[in-house]
């Protein structure tokens, strides 16, 4: 019986793994996963995209934000030069004016020198210094301080070393009473007369930062950029903020600066990013350093970031929206194809699936429709079976009490008593009653070998009687057949059609041969007979169930070859040879299944 | 296993994100000067170089940081009650922040409180104030400024002989003598100078300090305080003076005496007309303070106090003496003489 409970659906999930399920259905539902996954890939390619855009405009913003300031500083020190230029002209003219003068301390060369003071409002003074520190002569008429340590300053030293014009670096001039001013100083060896003496000695002319600061003033890069000036040395000729750097209160990397005369590169050693830009001045060594913050000068850099942050914004909204609809237009057809299948699991086998969309969703829709249409024919076919099946387990008990056999041989049991012979009488009773035993065998339909050759051999003991020993039989076994399996009462119906149809028409002493063998797993059972035998078409009729026997028990071997068949599949079953005035060989032929361990106490050993 | 590949999937997207903002928002490591910042200024007078200059360092870094600089301070550095009213003034109009050279340190202590109490933070600059609510001192070591004076000015006198101070006061001189007893009203830089000097003047026995004198801020008062101390002691051999207002005072006193070969002298503070003095010989040094530091800071400090940002409690500006020889040395140059335009 386990196979008969086989045809019912599996197809509601076990009830233990039914919550987790749906725990996580939500998020796995098909719908979530293409939106998630649409939105990721068009996230990131917009990321992706975006940022190579905002590369590529940030270089460019910042090449040219660098072009710029390069230019910048390109005309300060094109302004620088032309201003340094200036200083020299003005340096020439006061030598020449001083070489030229017939004495130092004419009135004409003073005035002069006055002149050309005025002329300038940068100059802060000019002065002429024998080798030895005293003061000859100068612009305008001051009185010099005392302790003026005027031998050991760069101005002075530098113009007895070289015969060039020596630019000093930014400092205080002290020499004179009234004022210290920041000054830059030109100084050169020059040669003048004195009391018609030609003597040698030290031009000297201070200019003040004025035109220097106003240059650089001029320079705007971004809004806390500047530029600023520093001389050969490293030391700060101009800065902005240069009280800030003397006070140390600010820091200027100038060593970078210092190691290169025409350069930009970006700076980092205040914590923030600067760009500079250095330029060097031919004449003086000197360097303008263009500082421009970052951040400042990069503005597009920060308009392109504001603009890509909603650019991204959007594309990430469009690309929700766009997935959530796409994903929905496939999803959709799904999940109704979902809700159909699982009304279909419900048991609602009459659901018609016409789920329209995608190919591959109608053609799942219609393959499942067609799926849906075996199964019906299954089922069908299922209960056509289960409802014969019935039929003949029925048709087996009614020839189980069939009462015509059993009159028939309580007839004979009469008539034996009648006749004094107690022997056979108590034989006949003792295989009725056994036969009987076997065939309720309590209800079971499923008995062993052995039971059923017993069975079979109680039926042929009594027949023999009936038949007045018209017939012998003979039944063999190997032992190893005996403890299987077998379905109760299947060669009952042939050893009847064999006694009836094949021996009782026969003139001859009838005789019964029934074996039984295993064979590669197979029980094969024979019953032969040398009856009459049956035609061809007869046999063909058997199994179609054409003919119906005229004096059997009406239980029929297409019963049999059906029970078989329905128990252990179509492939097995009844085989029939058979020929005319010979006899008729029946095999049955089915699968060693299930030793029954109960056998031994019906079994015993009564095997002939 | 599907469930794994949506989180990381969920993840990755979450990832994406935070690689987008974050090149986005980036805090500034520097001042923002987005937004104007009212800061009130009150030092201890409206005149000399000395406030000038830090009033220069102030609106160096008002300019560099956007801030609106209210610069106030009373005609004289003994007048008090006016700075008291001028910091209750500030307190009335909101400032944003208020920086104080206070001419007292007990007696602006109270009106600190007060300015503490409406959450207007005080930076206290040059002088320190008696009050815990202060944010920070920007300024120098008034201690070790009095100490580096007297080495220099017994160095000078090889180790012996007699030294008048003329030091200043933030009361008249009426006042000083009834109330120096009882409290402290004293500015607190012009003690503690006062005390180095004479803690280091102490370890040498023959250095005797006969006079001390206080002017209150006015050059001719010094130099009257000065005739009278050459006057009353006639082996006066040191002087030292103790802030620029005395210095020049004293300086003016010995150079138009004539007596630069006489008496020996260290003054406070650098203006112009005392490196005159130091230049021709009338003051052998000076001490020197960092008035364009304090005043650039004192206010860059105020805003990094508005901006939330944390002060250091102190900050000292050093000092350092000055003599002919290392007053043209070019980092010197650059303390002594401010760059102006």
């Amino acid at each position: 019986m386990t196979k008969s409970k086989g045809y019912f659906f599996p197809l509601r999930p076990q009830p233990g793994t039914r919550g987790r399920i749906r725990l996580s259905a939500k998020l796995r539902s098909i719908q979530l996963i293409i939106t998630l996954s649409f939105t990721a890939v068009a996230v990131l390619v917009a990321v992706i995209v975006s940022s190579m855009l905002y590369n590529k405009f940030a270089k460019t913003a910042e090449e040219n934000a660098n072009l710029n300031m390069q230019q910048i500083i390109e005309q300060v020190n094109y302004n620088l030069e032309l201003y340094v230029k200036g200083m020299s002209n003005i340096f020439e003219t006061a030598e020449e004016q001083v070489t030229t003068s017939p004495s130092i301390d004419s009135p004409l060369l003073y005035e002069r020198m006055d002149t050309l003071m005025s002329s300038r409002e940068d100059l802060v003074s000019i002065a002429v210094f024998t080798p030895q520190g005293k003061y000859v002569a100068g612009t305008p008429g001051q009185n010099m301080r005392v302790n003026t340590q005027l031998e050991s300053q760069s101005w002075f030293t530098n113009a007895l070393k070289s015969s060039d014009i020596s630019y000093s670096a930014p400092h205080i001039q002290n020499l004179f009473k009234g004022r210290y001013n920041w000054v830059v100083s030109i100084s050169k060896m020059i040669e003048y007369k004195e009391n018609g003496e030609l003597k040698r000695g030290i031009l000297l002319i201070d200019f003040n930062f004025r035109t220097i600061d106003q240059l650089s003033r001029q320079v705007k890069l971004g809004k806390r950029g500047y530029a600023y000036i520093l001389d050969s040395l490293g030391n700060i000729v101009y800065h902005p903020q240069q009280q800030l750097i003397y006070a140390g209160l600010k820091y200027e990397n100038v060593e970078p600066v210092l190691a290169y005369s025409f350069r930009s590169y970006l700076d980092e050693s205040t914590g923030e990013k600067r760009f500079i830009t250095v330029r060097t001045l031919e004449e003086t060594g000197w360097k303008i350093v263009g500082v421009a913050y970052y951040d400042e000068i990069v503005t597009t850099k920060r308009d392109l970031n504001q603009f890509l942050f909603w650019f991204l914004a959007a594309v990430i909204l469009c690309a929700i929206a766009v997935s959530v609809f796409l994903s929905w237009l496939i999803a959709s057809p799904i999940r109704k194809l979902e809700r159909t299948v699982k009304q279909v699991g419900e048991g609602d086998l009459n659901t018609p699936i016409n789920v329209s969309g995608a190919y591959e969703v109608e053609q799942l829709s219609r393959r499942f429709n067609l799926m849906l249409q075996r199964i019906r024919q299954l089922m069908d076919q299922i209960i056509y079976e289960q409802e014969t099946k019935r039929k003949g387990e029925l048709e087996v008990l009614q020839s189980q009490i069939n009462p015509h056999f059993l009159y028939n041989t309580l007839n004979s049991v009469v008539r034996l008593a009648e006749r004094g012979k107690n022997e056979e009488v108590i034989t006949m009773i003792q295989s009725l009653s056994k036969f009987f035993r076997i065939s309720l065998s309590k209800g079971n339909n499923i008995i062993t070998v052995q039971e059923e050759l017993d069975h079979i051999r109680h039926y042929l003991v009594i027949q023999s009687f009936r038949f007045k020993n018209k017939f012998r039989f003979e039944i063999k076994a190997q032992d190893e057949v005996l403890p299987f399996q077998t379905i109760k009462l299947i060669l009952q119906p042939i050893v009847e059609n064999a006694l009836y149809h094949g021996i009782e028409m026969s003139p001859d002493e009838g005789l019964i041969l029934i074996s039984a063998e295993l064979q590669d797993n197979l029980i094969v059972i024979r019953i032969s007979d040398n009856g009459i035998g049956m035609s061809k078409e007869t046999l063909h009729n058997i199994l179609n169930g054409g003919s119906k026997s005229a004096g059997g028990s009406g239980v029929g071997v297409r019963n049999v070859n059906e029970r078989i068949g329905l128990y252990y599949g179509r492939e097995f079953g009844l085989a029939f040879e058979s020929e005319l005035e010979e006899g008729t060989t029946v095999t049955i032929i089915f699968p060693a299944i299930g030793q029954n361990e109960g056998q031994e106490n019906t079994a015993g050993g009564e095997t002939s | 296993m599907k469930t794994k590949r949506l989180v990381l999937t969920v993840l990755m997207c979450a990832l994406v994100w935070l690689t987008v903002t974050s090149c986005f928002n980036r805090a500034p490591v520097y001042i923002t000067t987005n937004k104007t910042r009212n800061i009130h200024m009150i030092v201890k007078m409206n005149k000399g170089d000395y406030w000038n200059t830090v009033k220069l360092g102030a609106e160096a870094a008002a300019k560099e940081f956007n801030v609106k600089l209210t610069f106030k301070a009373p005609d004289s550095e003994s007048d008090i009650d006016e700075q008291i009213s001028m910091v209750e003034d500030s307190i009335n109009l909101r400032a944003d922040a208020i920086i104080l050279a206070a001419s007292s340190y007990m007696g602006l202590a109270q009106v600190v409180d007060q300015a503490a109490y409406y959450k207007i933070p005080v930076i206290s600059v040059d002088a320190e104030v008696g009050s815990a609510r202060v944010r920070t001192y920007v300024g120098s070591n008034s201690y070790e400024a009095g100490q580096k004076s007297a080495e220099r000015l017994i160095n000078l006198l090889n180790g012996s002989g007699e030294i008048g101070i003329l030091n200043f006061t933030s009361a008249s001189l009426q006042d000083q003598r009834s109330n120096s007893a009882s409290i402290d009203y004293g500015a607190r830089d012009a003690d503690e100078r006062e005390k180095g000097f004479l803690n280091y003047a102490a370890r040498y026995p023959n250095i005797h300090v006969v006079q001390i004198s206080y002017t209150s801020s006015s050059t001719t008062e010094a130099e009257e305080l000065t005739r009278q101390m050459l006057e009353n002691h006639p082996d006066l051999r040191g002087i030292a003076t103790l802030n620029e207002t005395a210095s020049q005072g004293a300086g003016k006193v010995i150079q138009s005496l004539g007596l630069n070969n006489l008496i020996k002298m260290v003054a406070f503070d650098s203006s112009p007309s005392m490196l005159e003095l130091l230049q021709d010989g009338t003051v052998q040094a000076t001490v020197i303070q960092n008035p364009f530091s304090n005043g650039y800071l004192a206010v860059k400090y105020a805003v990094e106090a508005l901006e939330g940002i944390e002060v250091p409690e102190r900050v000292d500006t050093g000092t350092k003496l000055i003599d002919l020889d290392n007053m043209l040395y070019p980092e010197n140059q650059k303390l002594l003489f401010p760059f102006v335009r």
